[in-house]
């Protein structure tokens, strides 16, 4: 199964490290392909130093697409932590 | 030092504080000259497992500099090193290498450095600056793993000699953690930013460091001797006699503010003329009780219990909170132990999940448009008094086993106070018909730092005892201005007229009731504040355990007399600035 959605960056630093880290690490169990898109440039969610590269500031939006057998939770914990700011709130 | 030579002066930008003073040691950085050779296709896998062993070498090797660093280290250096952690497990730096290998059949070194340049080129070109710092991680990462595919090649910052400046491209922040400020007397590159997290370690570190010099330019200078003035970022290349005298005499100015003053740590805080000043610790993490002993503290004027709930995200139990308190007191063997009660809400909260036990707290008060005049301190545990109860008989049952004093924070009516006595009066008549040991007596203070407690501190001071004066928020709500906020910041200062007006109306009303009186706050760690607040009266300081030296070392350059005088004439200033100016001319000659 595919899905895609896309999501807002929330928190103020946008997509620094530490949500970079934290999104690879959510994913470490999860078996699904990941992917991010931001103006034109996909990339692997699983590596930190992609997520760096997109340069993701506060209220970027971003394309996230899921595809496995997991992809439904997967998709929900990512949104999830999106949403929470990654606990940063 | 060989004549000939001629002084030199280059100007980048300040980075760290202090001066420097050694000889240059150039640093290699990432070279250029990476031998290229093709491999034979049935020795690629060979050549795979070769990098997998220099990765994994390179992974041993953050992980015990983490370890380390977990217990000396400041918090961010840990949390760097995690994000090198993160970045050599990155399929980017794993299987896209390897890959890579296995297609061009080409030594790994080669195919490394050229990847690594990409990703270089990439973030270099990213527009936020915040990203474009992390490049620096980056070389660190592919630095320290390219010196395990080339062992022969690696020269250690922590191996270096004496006195070392070190002269190199750019710092990275692994190398800055393993960097011996006792050997390493300052750094000098051609690039960084203020913001790098090598920058923050070195300043945690306390060497100097100057940025934005030419390092090429400089190899083509012979040079003996430099000095580095991590405070003006200035350079001096082969400094003559002269010059050197005039940055020793700064540096040992500089260096009374540490080394020299930690030795004197364990001398008294006394004036000239033999007056006492105490001079206690803050304390947020209880583990730091070590440091505080060595810097010399008289006790711990101010531990801010709420970092125990504010590190785990979970208010600690009575008997949690019980051991901590009893094993504090002990370490201090009879020294005192100032509890305050948690000062958390307003501003102080952290992010709970809607799901944490704790959670509960905080969303029943919900959002407050002005936090710093909410529900916080003192009013969130009156509101909830289980956990004040808890934590008043964590503290009473600890109290046997040393000078434990409990500190109320935000009081801002007399009623509060009052609340907190008879409930910790109703405490100790429980615990002690239950035949729990505790001490007979518990001193209760308050802090000053509402307008409302400093201004009515006659009648507070009948009833407390003792008193501690909180100056960082005292004067945010004397001023009516919020220091985070980069609009009203100027009008934050701690040596307003009125500050200093209040200051001396609390401790004579204090003095009058015979209740010894704290400062704590970020002003009393400025040399020109300290004689100041000594001629106002106030006979103990809390600051953090780093600062202890020079408090000391500056009480015991004045005479209380002139520090009497000091603020007779302070107080007749009408304006902040033109205090401020008085304050400077009168006290630098010190």
């Amino acid at each position: 199964m595919k899905i895609v959605r896309k999501v807002k960056v929330k928190n103020s630093l946008g997509l620094h490290t530490r949500p970079a880290a934290s999104i690879v690490k959510l994913l470490q169990p999860r078996k699904s392909a990941v992917q991010f898109t931001h103006k034109h440039e996909t990339i692997n969610a699983r590596s930190i130093m992609s997520i760096l590269m997109l340069a993701a500031r506060k209220n970027t939006v971003i394309e996230i697409s899921v595809e496995g057998d997991d992809a439904e939770l997967t998709m929900q914990h990512l949104v999830d932590a999106f949403e929470s700011e990654f606990g940063e709130k | 030092m060989p004549t000939g030579s001629k002084e030199i002066i280059l100007r980048g930008l300040p980075i760290s504080k202090g001066i420097g003073i050694g000889c240059p040691v150039f640093f290699a950085s990432m070279d250029d000259q990476v031998p290229e050779v093709s491999i034979p296709k049935k020795e690629v896998e060979q050549e795979i497992d070769r990098y997998r062993r220099a990765l994994d070498l390179s992974r041993k090797d953050v992980e015990s500099l983490q370890r380390l660093s977990i217990h000396e280290g400041p918090a961010e250096i840990v949390s760097i090193l995690g994000t090198h952690l993160e970045m050599m497990q990155d399929p980017l730096l794993t299987s896209v290498i390897e890959e890579k290998i296995r297609e061009m059949e080409r030594n790994i070194e080669s195919i490394f450095c050229h990847i690594i340049e990409e990703y270089k080129v990439r973030f270099s070109s990213l527009q936020d600056h915040y990203f474009q710092e992390r490049v620096r991680d980056i070389v660190d990462v592919s630095r320290r793993i390219l010196g395990h595919l080339r062992p022969l090649e690696r020269v250690r910052m922590e191996e270096m000699p004496h006195n070392s400046i070190i002269l190199t491209h750019e710092l990275v922040p692994s190398e800055t953690v393993e960097a011996n400020a006792s050997l390493i007397s300052a750094f000098v590159t051609a690039a960084g930013g203020i913001t790098s997290h090598a920058a923050i370690i070195a300043r945690a570190k306390g060497i100097p460091y100057v940025t934005n010099i030419d390092i090429k330019e400089l190899k083509s200078h012979e040079v003996h001797s430099l000095i580095v003035d991590g405070s003006q970022g200035i350079i001096v290349l082969n400094p003559t006699r002269e010059t050197l005298k005039k940055y020793q005499e700064i540096q040992r100015t500089h260096q009374m503010s540490y080394k020299l003053l930690k030795d004197a740590s364990f001398l008294k805080g006394e004036t000239i003329d033999g007056y006492e000043v105490r001079i206690s610790a803050n304390l947020e993490n209880p583990k730091e009780m070590g440091e505080i002993i060595k810097a010399g503290a008289c006790g711990v004027g101010l531990f801010r219990s709420e970092y125990l709930f504010l590190s785990r995200k979970a208010f600690p139990s009575e008997e949690e909170q019980f051991h901590i308190y009893k094993q504090m007191a002990e370490e201090l063997k009879g020294k005192p132990l100032v509890v305050r009660v948690f000062d958390v809400g307003g501003d102080k909260t952290v992010d709970l999940q809607p799901d944490n036990e704790d959670a509960k707290y905080f969303s029943s008060i919900g959002h407050e448009a002005n936090p710093a005049l909410g529900c916080r301190a003192i009013r969130f545990l009156l509101r909830y008094p289980n956990l004040l109860d808890d934590q008043l008989r964590a503290i009473i049952r600890a109290s046997q086993y040393g000078e434990i004093h409990i500190l109320i924070p935000m009081l801002s009516d007399i009623s509060e106070l009052r609340v907190v006595r008879k409930k910790v009066l109703e405490i100790q008549e429980q615990l002690r018909s239950q035949n729990i040991p505790i001490a007979d007596h518990m001193p209760i203070g308050c802090m000053i730092e509402v307008p409302s407690s400093a201004i009515m501190c006659d009648a507070i001071s009948e009833e407390v005892d003792f008193i501690s004066i909180g100056t960082n928020d005292l004067v945010q709500y004397v001023l009516a201005a919020d220091r985070s906020n980069s609009h009203t910041a100027e009008l934050y200062f701690s040596t307003h007229p009125s500050i200093l007006r209040l200051i001396r109306m609390v401790v004579s009303s204090a003095n009058k009731a015979r209740k010894p009186v704290i400062l704590c706050g970020e002003c009393a760690a400025d040399p020109a504040m300290i004689p100041l607040l000594i001629g106002l009266g106030i006979r103990e300081f809390s600051v953090a355990a780093r600062h202890i030296p020079l408090v000391k070392h500056t009480i015991r350059k004045w005479r209380i007399l002139e520090a009497c005088r000091l603020a007779e004439g302070a107080l007749e200033y009408p304006s902040a600035q033109e205090l401020k100016e008085f304050l400077a001319e009168e006290t630098v000659k010190y």
